[in-house]
């Protein structure tokens, strides 16, 4: 056995092991999924604003104020514009975790689930996460990142449809099983 | 006793102790009727139990330096892994079972993460190890703790509780699991000087997760494991419209953004 092979191993099984308290943790500890109703109370809201941050962002909108009162002017608005962005980010990041919590119910309680639509979305969710962190980054360390924040709220958007799909087949199955239901008192 | 004699007290004692320990939680489980519960787990008690009754059989008649009896052994241990992997599937059934669609889902992917992690460690430990069955033990070993930990994480994300019992059952297997994978490692690399300290520690570790066991399935009530509180049909009937509204009113302003301009620059 190489000496390679025994130390990949070793710390291998150590993480599998941290891996094991640290997931059984997470699920013992956390409320089973909750079905009620208040969970699809806050949909997603923010992408109404994505009008305004677009034109938060826009360089021609900052080089205009440049131009027209001065860097200074031109930095103090650069700087309050970044940190609405942020806030802007935090609540697309807000609607996205809402939309992954009302996907997850819909799974558990479905009785088929299919593998590329759950892959699909935590593939999704991984993806988000990743251009958040780099937009955030990005944003503190001073870069407009107008093209990569349209990318996030556009995801977010498109997961809200995949959501929209998965829950009018609930809806058919459903209603399918209510009329059978009649039927059967009838 | 003369050939069992020959072993350090120690080991002899935690030996005897692992012994016990397992025949007092078997015993408790079949007296409260908990075998029903978990009947893998239960045959996976009896397998231990009877490798060390073959165990002590062997080495009374052929002696420790017996290449028969070492053999023998290590084929025993690879029923009795087969037998943690069938537990193990049973705990992981237990938890996501209930959850049809995620269980479907759930039992191909851990199924193929368990293979993977298998085939991987046979290849890469291939030339390595002086006893093949030793190679095959971790192999298994590392795919039930991949599994279990794969379950652990498939519970976290659907945020699925996991009752206590079954958590512990689970934890305990996976950490024996990685326990042995350790020990077998590090018995491979410094075989010579690690000899007795070997069983010393693997029977320790077995020792400590039969506690948990014991501990976890210490109320004499049989567990019952409630199914998901599915809500019914006019539940959803109702809820699915509301989602539906609240989702069409998204793509409207998803709409609304595709009109926008493009950015200038």
């Amino acid at each position: 056995m190489s000496a390679g092979f025994f130390i990949i191993a070793v710390i291998g099984t150590l993480g599998l092991a941290g891996l094991l308290f640290w997931s059984l943790r997470g699920a013992s500890h956390r409320k089973t999924v909750d079905h009620g109703f208040h969970v699809f109370d806050s949909a997603p809201r923010h992408l109404r604003n994505m009008a305004q941050i677009r034109q938060a962002m826009d360089r021609a909108d900052l080089e205009y104020a440049a131009e027209k009162g001065g860097q200074q002017l031109s930095a103090r608005i650069r700087s309050e514009r970044r940190r609405v962005t942020l806030l802007y980010l935090a609540a697309i990041r807000r609607d996205f975790e809402q939309s992954l919590r009302v996907a997850r119910i819909v799974a558990v309680l479905s009785p088929e689930v299919s593998g590329s639509q759950e892959y699909e979305r935590l593939r999704l969710s991984m993806v988000f996460r990743l251009r958040f962190y780099a937009i955030r980054l990005g944003l503190h360390l001073g870069n407009v990142a107008q093209p990569q924040i349209l990318a996030l709220g556009q995801m977010t958007a498109s997961f809200a449809m995949q959501l929209e799909e998965t829950m009018a087949r609930l809806g058919e199955r459903a209603a399918l099983a209510a009329e059978l239901a009649l039927q059967s008192e009838q | 006793m003369p050939v069992l004699s020959e072993l350090p007290t120690s080991t002899l004692v935690l030996w005897g102790l692992a012994t016990l320990l397992t025949l007092l939680l078997l015993g408790r489980m079949i007296a409260v009727n908990q075998c029903r519960d978990f009947p893998l787990f239960c045959v996976y008690l009896s397998m231990n139990l009877l490798q060390t009754a073959v165990g002590v059989l062997l080495y009374q008649r052929y002696g420790f330096t017996s290449t028969f009896a070492y053999r023998i052994g290590w084929a025993t241990q690879a029923f009795v892994v087969a037998a943690r992997a069938l537990a193990a599937a049973e705990v992981c059934y237990l938890i996501l079972g209930k959850y049809k669609g995620v269980w479907a889902l759930a039992a191909r992917i851990l199924s193929c993460c368990g293979l993977l992690v298998l085939s991987l460690a046979l290849w890469f430990g291939r030339n390595g190890y002086q006893v093949g069955m030793a190679t095959l033990e971790i192999g298994l070993e590392a795919s039930i703790a991949t599994c279990i930990a794969g379950l652990f994480l498939f519970a976290r994300y659907y945020h699925i509780r996991i009752l206590s019992l079954t958590g512990m059952l689970g934890l305990g297997l996976g950490m024996l699991s990685c326990f042995k994978i350790l020990n077998d490692l590090v018995f491979e690399r410094l075989a010579k000087r690690y000899g007795d300290a070997w069983n010393l520690a693997s029977s320790g570790a077995f020792v400590a997760i039969l506690l948990i066991w014991i501990w976890a399935l210490r109320k004499p009530v049989s567990v019952r494991f409630p199914g998901p509180q599915l809500s019914p049909v006019k539940v959803y009937a109702s809820l699915i419209p509301q989602v539906n509204r609240q989702l069409v009113e998204l793509n409207e302003r998803l709409t609304q953004l595709w009109h926008l301009e493009s950015p200038k620059s």
